[in-house]
Protein backbone atom coordinates (compact mmCIF):
# COMPACT_ATOMS: atom_id res chain seq x y z
CA UNK A 1 0.00 0.00 0.00
CA UNK A 2 2.74 2.43 1.01
CA UNK A 3 4.87 1.95 -2.04
CA UNK A 4 1.75 1.96 -4.22
CA UNK A 5 1.26 5.69 -3.66
CA UNK A 6 4.95 6.41 -4.03
CA UNK A 7 4.89 4.53 -7.30
CA UNK A 8 1.79 6.43 -8.42
CA UNK A 9 3.39 9.79 -7.64
CA UNK A 10 6.53 8.72 -9.45
CA UNK A 11 4.61 7.50 -12.48
CA UNK A 12 2.21 10.47 -12.55
CA UNK A 13 2.41 12.55 -15.70
CA UNK A 14 0.75 15.71 -16.95
CA UNK A 15 0.09 16.83 -20.54
CA UNK A 16 1.82 20.00 -21.67
CA UNK A 17 1.30 21.87 -24.95
CA UNK A 18 4.50 23.76 -25.62
CA UNK A 19 4.30 26.50 -28.23
CA UNK A 20 7.13 28.66 -29.47
CA UNK A 21 6.58 32.37 -28.85
CA UNK A 22 5.95 34.09 -32.22
CA UNK A 23 8.43 36.77 -31.18
CA UNK A 24 11.11 34.08 -30.96
CA UNK A 25 10.56 32.92 -34.54
CA UNK A 26 12.51 34.40 -37.42
CA UNK A 27 10.68 34.75 -40.74
CA UNK A 28 12.44 31.67 -42.08
CA UNK A 29 10.64 29.41 -39.57
CA UNK A 30 8.13 26.76 -40.47
CA UNK A 31 5.13 28.20 -38.66
CA UNK A 32 2.82 25.34 -39.60
CA UNK A 33 4.36 23.32 -36.84
CA UNK A 34 4.58 25.34 -33.70
CA UNK A 35 3.22 23.27 -30.83
CA UNK A 36 4.75 20.20 -29.23
CA UNK A 37 2.65 18.02 -26.95
CA UNK A 38 4.44 16.16 -24.23
CA UNK A 39 3.34 13.93 -21.37
CA UNK A 40 5.81 14.98 -18.68
CA UNK A 41 6.53 13.31 -15.31
CA UNK A 42 5.08 15.26 -12.38
CA UNK A 43 8.28 14.95 -10.38
CA UNK A 44 10.47 16.26 -13.22
CA UNK A 45 11.40 19.86 -14.06
CA UNK A 46 11.06 21.99 -17.19
CA UNK A 47 14.81 22.34 -17.83
CA UNK A 48 15.07 18.54 -17.99
CA UNK A 49 12.65 18.57 -20.93
CA UNK A 50 14.74 20.98 -22.96
CA UNK A 51 16.70 18.40 -24.99
CA UNK A 52 13.46 16.71 -26.07
CA UNK A 53 11.75 20.02 -26.88
CA UNK A 54 14.76 21.14 -28.84
CA UNK A 55 14.87 17.98 -30.91
CA UNK A 56 11.14 17.69 -31.57
CA UNK A 57 10.14 21.31 -31.85
CA UNK A 58 12.90 23.87 -32.24
CA UNK A 59 15.04 21.89 -34.67
CA UNK A 60 11.99 21.33 -36.90
CA UNK A 61 10.52 24.82 -36.79
CA UNK A 62 13.68 26.86 -37.02
CA UNK A 63 16.03 26.93 -39.97
CA UNK A 64 19.28 25.10 -39.41
CA UNK A 65 21.46 28.15 -38.72
CA UNK A 66 19.04 29.62 -36.18
CA UNK A 67 18.59 26.28 -34.45
CA UNK A 68 22.33 25.78 -34.20
CA UNK A 69 22.79 29.22 -32.62
CA UNK A 70 20.22 28.63 -29.84
CA UNK A 71 21.44 29.08 -26.30
CA UNK A 72 19.42 26.84 -24.01
CA UNK A 73 20.38 28.88 -20.95
CA UNK A 74 18.34 31.74 -22.44
CA UNK A 75 15.14 29.70 -22.69
CA UNK A 76 12.21 30.42 -20.44
CA UNK A 77 8.59 29.38 -20.17
CA UNK A 78 5.38 31.29 -19.62
CA UNK A 79 1.70 30.42 -19.23
CA UNK A 80 -0.80 31.97 -21.61
CA UNK A 81 -1.65 34.44 -18.83
CA UNK A 82 1.88 35.88 -19.02
CA UNK A 83 2.99 34.23 -15.80
CA UNK A 84 6.64 33.27 -15.98
CA UNK A 85 6.91 29.61 -14.97
CA UNK A 86 9.28 28.83 -12.15
CA UNK A 87 11.65 26.28 -13.59
CA UNK A 88 12.65 25.11 -10.10
CA UNK A 89 9.10 23.98 -9.29
CA UNK A 90 8.25 20.35 -10.10
CA UNK A 91 6.17 20.11 -13.28
CA UNK A 92 3.25 18.53 -11.42
CA UNK A 93 3.10 21.56 -9.14
CA UNK A 94 3.22 23.98 -12.09
CA UNK A 95 0.31 22.07 -13.60
CA UNK A 96 -1.82 21.90 -10.45
CA UNK A 97 -1.12 25.55 -9.55
CA UNK A 98 -2.02 26.64 -13.08
CA UNK A 99 -5.40 24.93 -13.14
CA UNK A 100 -6.37 25.83 -9.57
CA UNK A 101 -5.47 29.45 -10.34
CA UNK A 102 -7.57 29.30 -13.50
CA UNK A 103 -10.44 27.93 -11.42
CA UNK A 104 -10.44 31.14 -9.37
CA UNK A 105 -10.68 33.43 -12.39
CA UNK A 106 -14.23 34.02 -13.51
CA UNK A 107 -13.85 33.80 -17.24
CA UNK A 108 -12.65 30.27 -17.15
CA UNK A 109 -14.05 27.02 -18.37
CA UNK A 110 -12.97 24.08 -16.36
CA UNK A 111 -13.60 20.54 -17.40
CA UNK A 112 -15.40 18.53 -14.78
CA UNK A 113 -13.28 16.46 -12.46
CA UNK A 114 -14.17 13.28 -14.27
CA UNK A 115 -12.90 14.30 -17.70
CA UNK A 116 -9.36 13.81 -18.91
CA UNK A 117 -6.67 16.24 -17.78
CA UNK A 118 -6.41 19.08 -20.30
CA UNK A 119 -2.97 19.98 -21.62
CA UNK A 120 -1.41 22.98 -19.95
CA UNK A 121 -0.56 25.61 -22.55
CA UNK A 122 3.01 26.82 -22.21
CA UNK A 123 4.81 29.38 -24.34
CA UNK A 124 8.53 28.88 -24.83
CA UNK A 125 10.73 31.93 -25.40
CA UNK A 126 14.18 31.38 -26.80
CA UNK A 127 15.88 34.59 -25.66
CA UNK A 128 15.90 37.49 -23.20
CA UNK A 129 15.07 35.62 -19.99
CA UNK A 130 13.55 37.91 -17.31
CA UNK A 131 16.21 37.40 -14.64
CA UNK A 132 14.20 39.27 -12.01
CA UNK A 133 11.36 36.77 -12.26
CA UNK A 134 13.34 33.58 -12.78
CA UNK A 135 15.62 34.43 -9.82
CA UNK A 136 18.14 31.72 -10.63
CA UNK A 137 19.99 30.81 -13.79
CA UNK A 138 17.93 28.03 -15.35
CA UNK A 139 20.81 25.62 -15.86
CA UNK A 140 20.58 21.94 -15.00
CA UNK A 141 23.40 22.48 -12.51
CA UNK A 142 21.55 25.18 -10.56
CA UNK A 143 18.40 23.09 -10.80
CA UNK A 144 20.23 20.26 -9.09
CA UNK A 145 21.47 22.50 -6.29
CA UNK A 146 17.99 23.96 -5.87
CA UNK A 147 16.59 20.42 -5.62
CA UNK A 148 19.19 19.49 -3.00
CA UNK A 149 18.37 22.63 -1.00
CA UNK A 150 14.69 21.75 -1.07
CA UNK A 151 15.52 18.24 0.18
CA UNK A 152 17.55 19.74 3.03
CA UNK A 153 14.86 22.25 3.96
CA UNK A 154 12.33 19.41 4.07
CA UNK A 155 14.76 17.33 6.15
CA UNK A 156 15.14 20.19 8.63
CA UNK A 157 11.37 20.53 8.97
CA UNK A 158 10.89 16.79 9.47
CA UNK A 159 13.65 16.00 11.89
CA UNK A 160 14.92 19.34 13.22
CA UNK A 161 18.27 19.06 11.46
CA UNK A 162 19.63 18.17 8.05
CA UNK A 163 21.54 15.18 9.40
CA UNK A 164 19.76 12.62 7.27
CA UNK A 165 20.60 14.51 4.08
CA UNK A 166 24.14 15.43 5.09
CA UNK A 167 24.61 11.87 6.35
CA UNK A 168 24.24 10.58 2.81
CA UNK A 169 27.43 9.90 0.92
CA UNK A 170 28.16 12.23 -1.99
CA UNK A 171 27.42 9.42 -4.43
CA UNK A 172 24.05 8.88 -2.75
CA UNK A 173 23.15 12.58 -2.91
CA UNK A 174 24.08 12.64 -6.59
CA UNK A 175 22.17 9.39 -6.99
CA UNK A 176 18.93 11.05 -5.89
CA UNK A 177 19.25 13.64 -8.61
CA UNK A 178 20.43 11.20 -11.26
CA UNK A 179 17.41 8.99 -10.51
CA UNK A 180 15.12 11.96 -11.23
CA UNK A 181 16.90 12.76 -14.47
CA UNK A 182 16.73 9.15 -15.54
CA UNK A 183 13.30 8.69 -14.02
CA UNK A 184 14.39 5.56 -12.20
CA UNK A 185 12.04 4.73 -9.30
CA UNK A 186 14.12 1.93 -7.79
CA UNK A 187 17.34 3.92 -7.80
CA UNK A 188 15.59 6.86 -6.21
CA UNK A 189 13.87 5.00 -3.39
CA UNK A 190 16.94 2.94 -2.55
CA UNK A 191 18.33 6.24 -1.25
CA UNK A 192 15.09 8.15 -0.67
CA UNK A 193 13.88 5.67 1.95
CA UNK A 194 16.84 6.72 4.13
CA UNK A 195 15.52 10.29 4.28
CA UNK A 196 11.76 10.11 3.88
CA UNK A 197 9.49 8.72 6.57
CA UNK A 198 7.90 5.33 6.23
CA UNK A 199 4.32 5.66 5.02
CA UNK A 200 3.05 2.55 6.74
CA UNK A 201 0.29 3.61 9.11
CA UNK A 202 1.14 3.14 12.78
CA UNK A 203 -0.74 0.34 14.45
CA UNK A 204 -3.43 1.99 16.54
CA UNK A 205 -3.39 1.52 20.31
CA UNK A 206 -0.09 -0.31 20.09
CA UNK A 207 1.94 2.75 20.90
CA UNK A 208 2.17 2.79 24.64
CA UNK A 209 4.96 5.30 24.23
CA UNK A 210 4.14 7.19 21.05
CA UNK A 211 7.16 8.49 19.17
CA UNK A 212 6.52 12.12 19.98
CA UNK A 213 8.61 14.63 18.11
CA UNK A 214 11.47 16.15 20.01
CA UNK A 215 10.04 19.41 21.39
CA UNK A 216 13.22 21.44 21.65
CA UNK A 217 14.75 22.84 18.51
CA UNK A 218 18.09 21.12 18.75
CA UNK A 219 17.29 18.09 16.66
CA UNK A 220 18.34 15.21 18.83
CA UNK A 221 18.98 12.19 16.67
CA UNK A 222 15.60 10.66 15.94
CA UNK A 223 15.95 7.10 14.94
CA UNK A 224 12.34 6.30 14.26
CA UNK A 225 11.20 6.61 10.70
CA UNK A 226 7.51 6.72 11.39
CA UNK A 227 5.42 9.11 9.30
CA UNK A 228 3.79 10.42 12.47
CA UNK A 229 7.07 10.89 14.33
CA UNK A 230 8.23 13.84 12.24
CA UNK A 231 8.24 17.26 13.90
CA UNK A 232 6.58 18.90 10.95
CA UNK A 233 5.41 17.90 7.48
CA UNK A 234 7.19 19.82 4.72
CA UNK A 235 4.03 21.23 3.21
CA UNK A 236 3.21 24.30 1.16
CA UNK A 237 -0.20 25.80 0.47
CA UNK A 238 -0.79 27.47 -2.89
CA UNK A 239 -3.65 29.92 -3.22
CA UNK A 240 -4.57 31.44 -6.59
CA UNK A 241 -2.54 34.61 -7.22
CA UNK A 242 -1.19 34.82 -3.68
CA UNK A 243 2.17 34.17 -2.04
CA UNK A 244 2.86 30.57 -1.13
CA UNK A 245 2.11 29.72 2.50
CA UNK A 246 4.34 27.49 4.56
CA UNK A 247 4.09 26.91 8.29
CA UNK A 248 4.94 24.30 10.86
CA UNK A 249 2.56 21.41 10.43
CA UNK A 250 2.69 18.72 13.07
CA UNK A 251 1.21 15.32 12.15
CA UNK A 252 -0.18 14.92 15.68
CA UNK A 253 -1.98 17.57 17.73
CA UNK A 254 -1.19 18.29 21.38
CA UNK A 255 -4.10 16.03 22.29
CA UNK A 256 -2.51 13.17 20.44
CA UNK A 257 -4.98 13.26 17.56
CA UNK A 258 -3.73 12.94 14.00
CA UNK A 259 -3.95 16.24 12.11
CA UNK A 260 -6.04 16.05 8.95
CA UNK A 261 -5.86 18.02 5.73
CA UNK A 262 -9.22 19.55 6.67
CA UNK A 263 -7.83 20.67 10.07
CA UNK A 264 -4.94 22.32 8.30
CA UNK A 265 -7.07 24.04 5.66
CA UNK A 266 -9.72 25.25 8.10
CA UNK A 267 -7.00 26.60 10.40
CA UNK A 268 -5.19 28.34 7.54
CA UNK A 269 -8.19 29.53 5.52
CA UNK A 270 -11.28 29.58 7.77
CA UNK A 271 -13.19 31.62 5.18
CA UNK A 272 -12.71 28.90 2.57
CA UNK A 273 -12.77 25.74 4.68
CA UNK A 274 -14.84 25.54 7.83
CA UNK A 275 -14.42 23.10 10.64
CA UNK A 276 -17.63 21.16 10.77
CA UNK A 277 -19.59 20.50 13.93
CA UNK A 278 -18.65 16.85 13.66
CA UNK A 279 -15.32 15.39 12.80
CA UNK A 280 -15.94 16.19 9.16
CA UNK A 281 -14.46 19.34 7.81
CA UNK A 282 -16.33 20.98 5.02
CA UNK A 283 -15.40 23.22 2.19
CA UNK A 284 -17.42 26.38 1.70
CA UNK A 285 -17.74 28.46 -1.43
CA UNK A 286 -16.66 25.49 -3.53
CA UNK A 287 -13.06 25.57 -2.37
CA UNK A 288 -11.13 22.38 -2.98
CA UNK A 289 -7.57 21.14 -2.48
CA UNK A 290 -5.39 19.27 -4.96
CA UNK A 291 -2.33 17.18 -4.11
CA UNK A 292 -0.44 15.49 -6.95
CA UNK A 293 -3.42 16.09 -9.24
CA UNK A 294 -5.85 14.37 -6.89
CA UNK A 295 -8.41 15.74 -4.47
CA UNK A 296 -7.71 13.86 -1.26
CA UNK A 297 -10.64 13.62 1.19
CA UNK A 298 -10.37 16.36 3.81
CA UNK A 299 -10.06 13.71 6.50
CA UNK A 300 -6.76 12.53 5.01
CA UNK A 301 -4.08 12.71 7.68
CA UNK A 302 -1.22 15.10 6.92
CA UNK A 303 1.30 12.62 8.33
CA UNK A 304 0.22 10.16 5.69
CA UNK A 305 0.37 12.85 2.98
CA UNK A 306 3.95 13.66 4.01
CA UNK A 307 5.03 10.07 3.60
CA UNK A 308 2.94 9.02 0.61
CA UNK A 309 2.13 12.01 -1.62
CA UNK A 310 5.26 14.09 -1.19
CA UNK A 311 7.23 14.84 -4.33
CA UNK A 312 10.77 13.61 -4.87
CA UNK A 313 12.05 16.69 -3.00
CA UNK A 314 10.03 15.59 0.04
CA UNK A 315 7.47 18.41 -0.16
CA UNK A 316 3.70 18.07 -0.14
CA UNK A 317 2.22 20.76 -2.38
CA UNK A 318 -1.43 21.55 -1.72
CA UNK A 319 -3.09 23.76 -4.35
CA UNK A 320 -6.39 25.36 -3.42
CA UNK A 321 -8.92 26.01 -6.18
CA UNK A 322 -12.47 27.30 -6.34
CA UNK A 323 -15.34 25.53 -8.01
CA UNK A 324 -18.02 27.72 -9.50
CA UNK B 1 14.17 48.63 0.50
CA UNK B 2 12.07 47.33 3.32
CA UNK B 3 14.84 46.31 5.69
CA UNK B 4 15.20 48.56 8.71
CA UNK B 5 17.79 48.37 11.46
CA UNK B 6 16.09 47.29 14.65
CA UNK B 7 15.50 49.88 17.32
CA UNK B 8 13.46 48.08 19.92
CA UNK B 9 11.84 51.28 21.16
CA UNK B 10 9.80 51.55 17.97
CA UNK B 11 6.55 49.65 17.95
CA UNK B 12 6.25 46.85 15.42
CA UNK B 13 5.02 48.10 12.09
CA UNK B 14 1.93 46.86 10.32
CA UNK B 15 -0.03 44.41 12.43
CA UNK B 16 -1.54 41.43 10.66
CA UNK B 17 -4.89 42.54 9.28
CA UNK B 18 -7.65 40.70 11.01
CA UNK B 19 -9.90 38.68 8.78
CA UNK B 20 -13.01 40.28 10.28
CA UNK B 21 -11.88 43.77 9.33
CA UNK B 22 -11.51 42.89 5.66
CA UNK B 23 -14.11 44.97 3.90
CA UNK B 24 -14.27 42.93 0.71
CA UNK B 25 -17.00 40.34 0.93
CA UNK B 26 -17.07 36.93 -0.64
CA UNK B 27 -14.36 34.69 -1.92
CA UNK B 28 -12.18 37.45 -3.34
CA UNK B 29 -12.20 39.04 0.09
CA UNK B 30 -11.29 35.73 1.65
CA UNK B 31 -8.28 35.42 -0.62
CA UNK B 32 -7.24 39.02 0.07
CA UNK B 33 -7.41 38.49 3.82
CA UNK B 34 -4.71 35.85 3.62
CA UNK B 35 -2.21 38.09 1.86
CA UNK B 36 -0.13 38.84 4.89
CA UNK B 37 1.71 42.00 5.81
CA UNK B 38 3.75 42.34 8.97
CA UNK B 39 7.32 42.58 10.14
CA UNK B 40 9.83 39.99 11.29
CA UNK B 41 13.33 40.22 12.72
CA UNK B 42 16.30 38.91 10.82
CA UNK B 43 19.76 38.30 12.24
CA UNK B 44 22.75 38.05 9.89
CA UNK B 45 25.78 35.92 10.69
CA UNK B 46 28.92 35.93 8.56
CA UNK B 47 30.60 32.61 7.81
CA UNK B 48 34.18 32.00 6.78
CA UNK B 49 35.85 35.00 5.21
CA UNK B 50 32.68 36.99 4.67
CA UNK B 51 32.95 40.49 6.16
CA UNK B 52 30.94 41.26 9.28
CA UNK B 53 28.20 43.87 8.95
CA UNK B 54 28.05 47.01 11.06
CA UNK B 55 24.62 45.98 12.21
CA UNK B 56 23.40 42.39 12.42
CA UNK B 57 19.76 42.76 13.38
CA UNK B 58 17.17 44.06 10.95
CA UNK B 59 13.44 44.29 10.67
CA UNK B 60 11.94 43.23 7.35
CA UNK B 61 8.44 43.20 5.92
CA UNK B 62 7.38 39.58 6.24
CA UNK B 63 5.75 39.49 2.83
CA UNK B 64 9.10 40.15 1.14
CA UNK B 65 10.65 37.30 -0.73
CA UNK B 66 13.98 35.97 0.45
CA UNK B 67 15.38 37.49 -2.75
CA UNK B 68 14.95 40.92 -1.08
CA UNK B 69 17.16 39.76 1.78
CA UNK B 70 19.82 38.60 -0.67
CA UNK B 71 19.69 41.91 -2.55
CA UNK B 72 19.90 43.84 0.71
CA UNK B 73 22.95 41.83 1.80
CA UNK B 74 24.69 42.51 -1.51
CA UNK B 75 24.06 46.21 -1.13
CA UNK B 76 25.23 46.35 2.48
CA UNK B 77 28.36 44.35 1.69
CA UNK B 78 28.97 46.37 -1.45
CA UNK B 79 29.18 43.16 -3.51
CA UNK B 80 28.52 43.19 -7.22
CA UNK B 81 25.94 40.93 -8.85
CA UNK B 82 28.72 38.68 -10.14
CA UNK B 83 30.35 38.19 -6.72
CA UNK B 84 29.29 34.84 -5.30
CA UNK B 85 27.04 35.12 -2.25
CA UNK B 86 25.69 32.05 -0.48
CA UNK B 87 22.90 32.35 2.07
CA UNK B 88 21.65 29.77 4.54
CA UNK B 89 19.04 29.45 7.25
CA UNK B 90 20.15 28.05 10.63
CA UNK B 91 23.51 26.95 9.19
CA UNK B 92 21.64 24.18 7.42
CA UNK B 93 20.10 24.90 4.02
CA UNK B 94 19.58 27.55 1.35
CA UNK B 95 15.99 28.69 0.93
CA UNK B 96 14.74 29.35 -2.58
CA UNK B 97 14.78 33.08 -3.34
CA UNK B 98 11.02 33.08 -3.83
CA UNK B 99 10.23 31.78 -0.34
CA UNK B 100 8.68 34.61 1.66
CA UNK B 101 10.41 35.82 4.79
CA UNK B 102 7.14 35.21 6.65
CA UNK B 103 7.18 31.50 5.78
CA UNK B 104 10.82 31.07 6.70
CA UNK B 105 10.28 32.94 9.95
CA UNK B 106 7.28 30.81 10.92
CA UNK B 107 9.14 27.58 10.26
CA UNK B 108 12.71 28.32 11.25
CA UNK B 109 12.91 31.34 13.61
CA UNK B 110 15.22 30.88 16.59
CA UNK B 111 14.56 33.02 19.68
CA UNK B 112 12.42 35.43 17.73
CA UNK B 113 14.87 35.88 14.87
CA UNK B 114 15.33 34.36 11.46
CA UNK B 115 19.03 33.55 11.38
CA UNK B 116 20.58 34.11 7.96
CA UNK B 117 24.16 32.92 7.45
CA UNK B 118 26.07 34.42 4.54
CA UNK B 119 29.30 33.43 2.89
CA UNK B 120 31.36 34.03 -0.21
CA UNK B 121 31.90 30.30 -0.65
CA UNK B 122 29.54 27.32 -0.48
CA UNK B 123 29.28 26.24 3.15
CA UNK B 124 26.49 23.73 3.56
CA UNK B 125 26.02 22.79 -0.09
Amino acid sequence: MSSLFRQMVWDGTVPLAIKLAPSSLPSSSDRMLDTYFIQAPRISYLPLLIPEIRQNLCDLVLDEATAAALREEDWWFETEKDNVLKWHWPIGLLYDAHFTTMSASESCFLPSASSLSPPMPITLYLSNPPADKLLLTPSVESLKSSFMSQCKEADFLRWGSTRRMTGLRKTEQDGLWDAIREHNYDNFWKIGSKILPNPNPPSPLLNSSPPTPNPDGTGAATTTNDAYAVRSIPLRLFLPNAPVIQDLCSPVTQNGVHTTLGDLLSASFPLLFSKGANIQNTSISGAYAVVQGMEPPLETEVGWLGASLAGADGWVNVCVGLRA
Amino acid sequence: MALLPIDDSTPPVGPTPSIASSGTPGVAGALEAYRQKDMTKVRFKAIGNAPIMRQNYYRITASNRFQAVIQFLRKELGWKAADPLFTYINSAFSPTPDDTVANLYKCFATEGHLIVNYSSTAAWG
